[in-house]
């Protein structure tokens, strides 16, 4: 028994890894330009096929393919993927804030929220028309035998995860809280026109802002296509868990983020161990208890709206 | 647009519909609706097509039927249900088709089941596999829906024969299943078929369908002594719980549906895990030469080999509906229905020579007996056999 719950701790963590730095990519946007990338989901699949076409070009195959057979890409080849996923969903952010986010942030209605979403269906079709709807195999960075403590075990990519949800967590909190750039950040997310007068550049803190927010999402899907497969519907099931974590964590606190990400993970897992039908049930009731009981999540400040 | 922009635009439509429909009036026109580009099914569809194309050209070669041409309009319902029905509806009303073909998710023809039915229009299944499809809509009703492909239920009922006569192998029995609508209706096949058998399942646990860890649900499995699960789900889920297996050191005798066939789950599972579970299939990779020379002819169009065996029943079923066209001598709806239950000449197809494939009752071309025992060997879908299955007799398969 005992085991079983190690397994299913260590299991849920791996899998809120996921969550976690998902929910840090809805965090960033928020608390800087107070809207959301509603298809945050749709650019982690875009990010997984980036990194994905990435190493079929460095192992001379076409762009388009959808296996890689025996083929097991060296790791400058992963690392070249790596910076791809980053790079090119980087550069698809700024594009989705000029395009689909600046004309209408601050301005009220919600066009934004349709923007995009609408551009994530874009992204979605444009990669059918390529890669077509077969999932796509994707070898690991970090190879894939089990590593086993005792009886319980777990892929090393998924540790892999776990730990740059951490860090990325840790190196996000650190510049929010202690650069230049993270204050300006804040002080933008507090009151766009004033921080505008007092000389800081607004449109540049929300370039930086859905440009990293998307980096990441292109983070989260090189580091997951090994685990669940690139797949342009992968992003839909992370998406929403992703963004269930940041509002159990609290949208406008990144640790809070990833600790929601990750409690996320262990609860479904813990709830597999007893019925699992019953998961998705459990999930969404948790985060209507904690909407209910503390609106702003459970590590997010008090929201005071003054007048 | 302005109205007379809009007027041109219309009158030029209806003089190309005219025309079109003029040069095509001798042909008789065949119907596909299914999935060819949104979901893993899509590549299944796909097949399946070019098995009806490659049937078309050979029976258009030798002459047509009743002196016509046969012809074959596609349309891709991308696995969602209301683009399924509305294709039917456009299928059946506007291109007038004799019989469709289809469709891949066995969930989008319980949506229009009923329009082949109220509209007599003979449909032929060669994808989709639940076993509902081909029931009648009220017991003695007449029946529009047939197939030829893999069936739920006997599917099931090969399974749980498999697993009743291992009785030495397999003491605590544990049954699987993905929480979509083809897990759970698997799931139901094999409670019902355990209990006719006289199985108890120890566990029954369920997952989703983008679940990456299963481990939970197999722990529990591991501390109710279980040694034998049965699985009911798709390709990818079935890799993923295989590779949970591996995590937690712990392979009990896997039995799962059809879907482990898929080249997602070979992929997924990697070549050492994807050996371990056993499945049944309607061909092995081992062709005989007339599936051997349609191979070669559409083979290199394949998205994957795998898929080949929906190109087989893609065949097949135009040659059952051409020669049920041929008895009947019509294309009218309910004569061909009435000539498919009571085929008077064998038909000869490439996956087996159908004597009397369909009754009043019978709708399904293909039954256990017809499938094969599959287990992935280096890559490639080989049938499997033991001491237990040489032993099984009809009798077994307990429905």
């Amino acid at each position: 028994m005992v085991e079983a719950l190690l397994q299913a701790l260590i299991s849920g963590l791996a899998v809120g890894g996921a969550y976690a730095l998902v929910a840090l990519g809805f965090s960033i946007t928020f608390t800087t330009t107070k809207t959301l990338n509603f298809s945050h989901g749709e650019f982690v699949s875009a990010g997984a096929f980036i990194g994905m076409s990435a190493l079929f070009l460095v192992l001379g195959k076409p762009l388009s393919s959808t296996t890689f057979g025996d083929a097991v890409p060296g790791s400058g080849a992963q690392l070249f993927a790596l910076l791809a996923a980053l790079g090119v969903m980087g550069a698809l952010g700024w594009l989705l804030y000029v395009l689909g986010v600046r004309p209408f942030a601050g301005r009220p209605g919600m066009a934004w929220v349709m923007s995009t979403l609408g551009f994530g269906v874009i992204l979605q079709s444009v990669g059918l028309a390529i890669w077509g709807p077969k999932p796509v195999v994707v070898p690991a960075p970090v190879g894939d035998a089990v590593i086993r403590f005792g009886n319980v075990g777990v892929r090393p990519q998924e540790l892999l995860m776990l730990g740059v949800a951490v860090v990325v967590m840790i190196a996000f909190d650190w510049v929010m809280s202690r650069t230049m750039v993270g204050k300006a950040m804040r002080a933008v997310a507090a009151n766009g026109a004033v921080a505008s007068l007092m000389g800081i550049n607004t449109n540049a803190v929300m370039i930086v802002a859905f440009v990293v927010s998307s980096a990441l999402a292109g983070l989260s899907g090189f580091l997951l296509a090994p685990i669940a497969q690139a797949s342009l519907f992968m992003g839909l099931t992370v998406g929403l868990k992703g963004f269930s974590g940041a509002m159990i964590g609290g949208l406008s606190n990144p640790r809070g983020c990833v600790i929601g990400g990750f409690l996320l993970g262990v609860l479904e897992s813990m709830v597999n161990l007893w019925q699992a039908q019953w998961r998705e049930v459990a999930v969404f009731a948790l985060v209507i208890l904690v909407l209910a009981f503390r609106p702003t999540g459970l590590f997010g400040s008090k929201l005071v709206e003054k007048v | 647009m302005s109205m007379n922009r809009l007027r041109a635009g219309l009158i030029a439509a209806a003089a190309f519909t005219a025309f079109s429909g003029a040069a095509t009036a001798q042909e008789i026109k065949l119907g596909y609706n299914g999935d060819l580009s949104a979901s893993p099914s899509a590549q299944s569809g796909q097949a399946a097509v070019l098995g009806m194309e490659a049937a078309i050209a050979d029976i258009n070669a030798a002459g047509g039927v009743l002196g016509r041409k046969l012809s074959l309009v596609t349309r891709d319902d991308v696995s969602q249900p209301p683009k399924s029905i509305q294709n039917m509806t456009e299928l059946v009303d506007n291109e007038k088709v004799t019989a469709v073909f289809g469709p891949t998710n066995s969930g989008n023809a319980m949506a229009w089941k009923h329009i082949a039915n109220q509209k007599k229009v003979p449909v032929i299944g060669n994808v989709g596999s639940g076993t509902d499809i081909t029931k009648p809509m009220s017991p003695g009703a007449d029946n529009y829906m047939f197939r030829v492909s893999m069936v739920d239920r006997e599917q099931v009922a090969a399974l749980m024969a498999y697993v009743k006569k291992n009785g030495a192998q397999s003491k605590v029995i544990g049954l699987m299943a993905e929480t979509t609508g083809y897990g759970q209706g698997g799931l139901k096949d094999m409670e019902e078929i355990a209990t006719v058998q006289g199985i108890k399942p120890a566990a029954i646990e369920r997952f989703g369908v983008a679940d990456t860890d299963m481990t939970s649900q197999l722990s529990k499995m591991k501390a109710a002594n279980v040694d034998t699960v049965v699985v009911w789900a798709q390709g990818t889920p079935i890799a993923q719980l295989i590779r949970s297996m591996e995590k937690i050191n712990y392979f009990p005798i896997t039995l799962t549906s059809w879907a482990a066939d898929n080249i997602t789950f070979y992929d997924a599972a990697g070549k050492t895990l994807a050996e371990k579970p056993l499945f049944m299939r309607t061909v092995s990779e081992t062709r005989t030469p007339a599936q051997q020379k349609l191979f070669d002819r559409i083979g290199s169009k394949l998205k994957a080999p795998g898929s080949f065996s929906f190109a087989l029943h893609g065949y097949d079923s135009v040659l059952l509906l051409t020669q049920a066209m041929k008895e009947a001598n019509s294309t009218d709806g309910s004569a061909i229905r009435v000539a498919l239950e009571d085929l008077k000449t064998p038909v000869t197809g490439v996956l087996k020579t159908y004597n009397k494939p369909f009754s009043k009752t019978n709708h399904e071309a293909l039954t256990a007996k017809d499938f094969v025992w599959i287990r992935w060997k280096d890559g490639k879908l080989m049938p499997y056999t033991d001491a237990l299955l040489s032993t099984m007799t009809p009798a077994d398969y307990k429905q």
